[in-house]
C-alpha cells in the first residue's frame, strides 16, 4: 500500500536568538492510508514540530515531507491552505472551537469552507456526525456550555466532517481526565476502523500510547531506533 | 464568496460584537455618534442653505448676477464697501442685455439692479423748527412766529447746560464761549424784536449759530437699490409692499425698506421702546439680564429732546400736563419730567410704552421722512462730486420672512431714472435745466490745459466743445443746489427709457433654478457671443459675504468630521487591532482547518461592517429625529444675522435621503478604514499558531 505521509530526512531549525534550536533532525519515515499512529516521546523531542509538519502548518528547513503524494516544499499558502481542508483534519490539544458559534456551526464550518455542498447535504452530514460522537442532544449549545470531553468530541466531529484522509490530534487527551481521554481514543479507534481514516496523533501518555496500532518514537528529534516501530497491543 | 459562507461571515460576525461588548460599545458609540454628526450637520446646512438661498435669490439677486467684466471689485450686493466704495463697473445700455438674455429658454427674466450709497438730509429738530418759522414769517403769521419763538427759546434753554459742561472740558474754550454767547442772544427779548423787523437776518444768524450745536439726526445713510419699480415686485417672490403705495409706472420715487424706516428714519425714543417691548412681551427677555435691552433702557433719559425739541407748544403743554399726572412725585419743567419718564425698567416699561404712544407719539412727527414726503437724496457721483435729488417717498416694504433682518432690510428700491442721475449721468431734460444754469451765472466749461489762462488772463477762449469729462463735476454741484431748492421732479418717463441706459448690475431669474450651473454656462455664452463685456456669477458669490457664509460654515463642519473621524479612525483601529491579537488563536484554527487568508479578512471587514451598518444607522435615525423634531418646533433665530441665513426668524430644518446615505456611506467608509490594517495583521496570522493555543 502507497504510504500517504512520508517524510525524508526532515529537519526543522528554530532560531532562538542567537543560537537554532534543532527540533528535527534527518527524520524519515512513512505512514500508510488507515493507519492508527501515534507519536510518541518526552517534551521537546519534537512530536509537535513532527504533527505540525505532516499537518502542513509548518514547513521543515530541509529534506521533504510528502502528503497524500503531494511534496509540501513546492506549494504555495494558498495551495497548502487547499491541502489542509481537502487533505487533513485537526483535533488539537484545547480543542480550539470557535467560541462564537455552537456545537453544529463549529461542525459545519470546514463544510463551509470546502463550499461544494449544499444546505441539505451538510446538514444531512453535520447531524450524522455529531451523531456519531454522541452529541446530538447539545447540537444547540456553544462549546462554553459542553465540558472538556464534549468539546473535543466537538473537534474530532469538526475534524471529521469533511471526509479528510488523515487525521492530526496533538495531544489529544491531555486536558481530560483518564476516563474521558479513554473514551475519546476508543471514538477515535472506531471512526479510524469504520472510515479508514488515517489518524497521527502525539501523546506521552502511555495509556494512549497502548492503544495506538503502530507508534513512532521521537527522541530529541530523532525517530528512535531509526525507524518507526510498530506494536501489535492494539491490533 | 458563497452565500452560505456569507450568512456563516455575518452570524459569526453579530456573534463576536456580542461577545465583545467593550470594544463593540465604545467603536458603536464612535460610529453613531460620527453618523449623527454626519446628517445632523449636512441636514442642518443644507436646511441653511436652502433658507439662504431664499433669502437672496428671492428678494434681490435672482438666480444668476451679470454685471462689467472690468469692474474692479466683486460684486456684493449684501454688505459690501461703504458709501459707494466698490467698483462694480456699470452695464452701459441695458437694453441689449435683456434682449438677448430674455431670448435664452433658460431664463425667465432680466432685471436691471443699481447699487448706490445716498446720504439723506434729514434734518434735525431745530432745523425743523427753523424751516417751520421760515414759512410762518414768509405767510406773516404772528401767532406761529410767536409759539415757535417760544420753542426755540426753550430750546436753547436746554442746550445750555449742556454747553456749560463742555466749557469746562472743551480744550478750545474761545470756540464753546462763542456758542454760549449765541445761546445768549438767542434767549434775549431783543433778539426776536430784531427778528421781527429782519427776518432773514435773524433766520440766517439761528440755521448757522444754533442749528449745528444739535448734530443728532442731521444724516441718514441709505444703500439704494434702482431697479424696474414695475417688474421687481412681480418676479422677486418675497417682496411686499407694506405702508403706502407702489411707486406709480413710470414716476420717479423711492420705496424705503420698513427694516431701516423703523431703525433709522425712526424717532430714537420711540425705536428704544419699541425695542424694549418687542423684548419684554415677545422675547421674554428682561432689561435686568438682556444687555441689548438694559443698552436701549441707559440711552433713552439721554434722548429726552427728541421728544421735547420735536413738540408744539400746546401739545408740550398737554404732554407735561399728562407727565404730571403720570408721574406725581417728579419736579422741574418738561425736561426733567421726560428724562424720569424716560427712565424704565422691568416693571413701568410696558406702562411708559403704552402712554408714549397713547399721549406723546400722536404729537410727534414719528419719522424724519414720512411715507408721503419728499426727500432728498445726496450721492457722490463717477466724477467724484455731490449730486443730489429729490424723490418722492411712496411706500415701506419688505420681504416676506425677512422681516427683522438688517442684511435684507438695508436697501430701498428707487427708480433707474433717478439712480442714473445720481450716478452722474445727464437726461436730455437736465442737460436742458443745467445749460439755463449755466448760461444765467455764467459758467464756461474749461479744459485742464486752459484752465490757467482762462482763471488769470492770455488768449484761450474755451468753449463747451473743448469740455473734458472732469469738468461735469462743476456743473454737479451746480445741480445740486438746483435740486435742493426744487420740487420734487413731476416728470414722468416710459418703459423704454428704463431700459434704454445704463444699469450696474442686472439680476437674472431663471425658469428652472434648479439647473443652476446649465442657466449660469448659457447665459455666460450669450454674454460673449453678443461681446457685451460681462460677466456672470451665481447668487451665491454675487450676494458677497452672506453667500460664502454657508460654504464657510460646511467647510468647518467638514473639518470637524474630519477630525473627528480621523480621531475615530486611529481609536477603531486600536480598537480592531486589540480584537484581533484576543483572537489570535481563532484565526489560527481557521486558517489549521483550511480558511484561507482573504476569509479572515473577509471576517473582520464584515464585522465592522456589520456594526457600522447598525451604529451608522441608528445614529443616523437618531439624527433624522432630532431634525424632524427641530423642523416641528423651529430653531429660533437669535440675531438679524442668523434670520437672513434662516431667510426667517425660525430655521425648519429638514433631512433628505441624501443626508441619510452620506451619514451611512461615511461612517462604513470610516470604518471600513479603520480596520483594514486590523484585517490585514490578522491575515498574517499562521495557521501553526492554532497548535500553541491555550484555552
Amino acid at each position: 500500500m502507497p504510504a500517504i505521509v512520508s517524510l525524508s530526512n526532515v529537519a526543522k531549525d528554530y532560531p532562538l536568538g542567537k543560537t537554532v534550536v534543532r527540533a528535527l533532525r534527518g527524520v524519515s519515515l512513512a505512514i500508510e492510508k488507515g493507519e492508527f499512529v501515534a507519536i510518541a516521546g518526552p517534551s521537546g523531542s519534537g512530536k509537535t514540530t513532527l504533527l505540525n509538519l505532516i499537518g502542513c502548518v509548518d514547513v521543515p528547513s530541509s529534506g521533504e515531507v510528502t502528503i497524500d503524494g503531494r511534496s509540501t516544499s513546492a506549494l504555495h499558502d494558498r495551495e497548502l491552505t487547499n491541502l489542509r481542508l481537502h487533505s487533513l483534519g485537526f483535533i488539537f490539544q484545547t480543542f480550539n472551537l470557535v467560541a462564537v458559534l455552537n456545537l453544529y456551526q463549529n461542525v459545519e464550518f470546514p463544510l463551509l469552507l470546502k463550499g461544494h455542498h449544499t444546505a441539505a447535504e451538510r446538514k444531512k452530514k453535520v447531524e450524522a456526525m455529531i451523531d456519531k460522537v454522541g452529541l446530538t442532544p447539545q447540537i444547540g449549545q456553544r462549546p462554553n456550555e459542553l465540558s472538556g470531553g464534549q468539546r473535543q468530541r466537538v473537534a474530532i466531529a469538526r475534524a471529521l466532517v469533511t471526509e479528510p484522509k488523515i487525521v492530526l490530534a496533538d495531544e489529544p487527551t491531555a486536558n481530560l481526565d483518564s476516563v474521558t481521554g479513554q473514551n475519546i481514543i476508543d471514538l477515535m479507534k472506531a471512526l479510524n476502523d469504520t472510515l479508514t481514516t488515517t489518524f497521527i496523533f502525539s501523546t506521552h501518555d502511555q495509556r494512549v500510547i497502548s492503544h495506538a496500532r503502530r507508534v513512532i518514537r521521537l527522541v530529541d528529534g530523532v525517530v528512535e531506533d531509526g525507524a518507526a516501530q510498530a506494536r501489535g497491543a492494539g491490533g | 464568496m458563497r452565500g452560505s459562507m456569507s450568512l456563516v461571515l455575518v452570524r459569526t460576525a453579530l456573534r463576536n460584537l456580542v461577545a465583545h461588548k467593550a470594544k463593540t460599545s465604545i467603536v458603536g458609540s464612535i460610529i453613531f455618534f460620527g453618523s449623527f454628526l454626519v446628517v445632523f450637520g449636512t441636514a442642518l446646512l443644507d436646511s441653511i442653505d436652502r433658507g439662504m438661498s431664499g433669502s437672496i435669490t428671492e428678494s434681490l439677486a435672482g438666480h444668476l448676477q451679470i454685471y462689467a467684466k472690468d469692474a474692479r471689485d466683486k460684486l456684493q450686493l449684501f454688505g459690501g464697501g461703504f458709501m459707494g466704495g466698490d467698483d462694480f463697473g456699470a452695464i452701459r445700455d441695458f437694453k441689449p442685455v435683456r434682449e438677448i438674455l430674455e431670448a435664452l429658454p433658460e431664463v425667465k427674466a432680466v432685471v436691471p439692479l443699481g447699487l448706490q450709497m445716498v446720504t439723506v438730509m434729514g434734518g434735525n429738530e431745530i432745523d425743523q423748527t427753523l424751516e417751520e418759522l421760515r414759512q410762518a414769517v414768509k405767510s406773516g403769521d404772528d401767532d406761529k412766529i410767536h409759539s415757535l419763538a417760544v420753542k426755540l427759546r426753550a430750546m436753547a434753554d436746554d442746550l445750555l447746560p449742556d454747553l456749560e459742561r463742555r466749557r469746562h472740558i472743551a480744550r478750545d474754550k474761545a470756540e464753546i464761549e462763542n456758542q454760549l454767547r449765541d445761546l445768549a442772544r438767542v434767549r434775549s427779548d431783543a433778539f426776536w424784536a430784531e427778528l421781527a423787523k429782519d427776518p432773514e437776518r435773524g433766520l440766517t444768524f439761528l440755521e448757522a449759530h444754533v442749528a449745528p450745536l444739535v448734530l443728532d439726526g442731521r444724516f441718514l445713510y441709505f444703500r439704494n437699490v434702482a431697479t424696474d419699480l414695475t417688474r421687481f415686485p412681480r418676479l422677486f417672490d418675497r417682496f411686499e409692499l407694506v405702508d403706502g403705495q407702489m411707486v406709480p409706472p413710470g414716476e420717479p420715487g423711492i420705496l424705503l425698506a420698513k427694516r431701516t424706516y423703523e431703525t433709522w428714519v425712526k424717532n430714537p425714543v420711540a425705536r428704544d421702546l419699541d425695542k424694549i417691548y418687542q423684548g419684554l412681551t415677545t422675547q421674554n427677555l428682561s432689561i435686568a439680564t438682556a444687555t441689548e435691552l438694559a443698552d436701549a433702557a441707559r440711552r433713552l433719559p439721554r434722548q429726552y429732546r427728541r421728544i421735547s425739541f420735536q413738540l408744539a407748544v400746546e401739545d408740550a403743554r398737554t404732554v407735561e400736563r399728562e407727565l404730571r399726572r403720570l408721574l406725581p412725585e417728579s419736579t422741574g419743567d418738561l425736561g426733567a419730567l421726560l428724562q424720569d419718564f424716560l427712565r424704565v425698567d422691568d416693571d413701568n416699561a410696558v406702562g411708559r410704552y403704552r402712554f408714549f404712544y397713547d399721549v406723546i407719539a400722536p404729537r410727534l412727527p414719528l419719522y424724519t421722512v414720512p411715507v408721503g414726503s419728499d426727500v432728498i437724496l445726496r450721492a457722490v457721483t463717477k466724477t467724484g462730486y455731490f449730486k443730489a435729488a429729490k424723490v418722492k417717498v411712496w411706500g415701506t416694504f419688505r420681504f416676506k420672512g425677512l422681516e427683522d433682518s438688517d442684511l435684507a432690510g438695508a436697501s430701498n428700491l428707487i427708480d433707474l431714472l433717478t439712480f442714473r442721475e445720481l450716478y452722474g449721468i445727464m437726461t436730455d431734460d437736465k442737460q436742458r435745466e443745467l445749460q439755463g444754469i449755466r448760461d444765467a451765472v455764467g459758467v464756461k466749461d474749461v479744459a485742464r490745459e486752459d484752465a490757467e489762462a482762462a482763471l488769470f488772463g492770455g488768449d484761450a477762449r474755451p468753449s463747451s466743445a473743448d469740455a473734458t469729462p472732469g469738468t461735469l463735476g462743476a456743473i454737479d454741484a451746480v445741480a445740486e443746489i438746483a435740486a435742493a431748492k426744487a420740487p420734487a421732479p413731476a416728470v414722468t418717463f416710459t418703459p423704454e427709457e428704463v431700459d434704454n441706459g445704463l444699469t450696474i448690475s442686472a439680476a437674472v431669474i431663471l425658469k428652472d433654478p434648479s439647473r443652476l450651473h446649465q442657466g449660469l454656462a448659457a447665459v455666460q455664452r450669450a454674454i460673449d457671443a453678443a461681446n457685451l463685456n460681462l460677466q456672470v456669477v451665481d447668487w451665491q458669490t454675487a450676494a458677497g459675504i452672506p453667500g460664502q457664509l454657508v460654504t464657510v460654515m460646511r467647510l468647518v463642519l467638514y473639518l470637524a468630521i474630519f477630525i473627528i473621524f480621523l480621531v475615530a479612525l486611529v481609536i477603531i483601529n486600536n480598537a480592531m487591532l486589540m480584537a484581533m491579537v484576543e483572537r489570535i488563536g481563532e484565526i489560527g484554527t481557521m486558517r489549521a482547518i483550511g480558511a484561507q487568508r482573504s476569509l479572515v479578512m473577509w471576517m473582520f471587514i464584515v464585522e465592522i461592517l456589520t456594526l457600522g451598518a447598525i451604529a451608522g444607522t441608528a445614529g443616523a435615525l437618531a439624527a433624522l429625529a432630532v431634525v424632524s423634531w427641530l423642523g416641528h418646533v423651529g430653531i429660533p433665530a437669535p440675531n438679524d444675522q442668523l434670520q437672513f441665513l434662516f431667510s426667517g426668524p425660525r430655521l425648519y430644518p429638514a433631512a433628505g435621503l441624501e443626508n441619510l446615505l452620506l451619514g451611512c456611506a461615511s461612517v462604513c467608509l470610516v470604518s471600513l478604514g479603520s480596520t483594514l490594517y486590523p484585517a490585514r495583521m490578522a491575515t498574517r496570522v499562521q495557521p501553526v499558531v492554532a497548535m500553541q493555543a491555550k484555552e
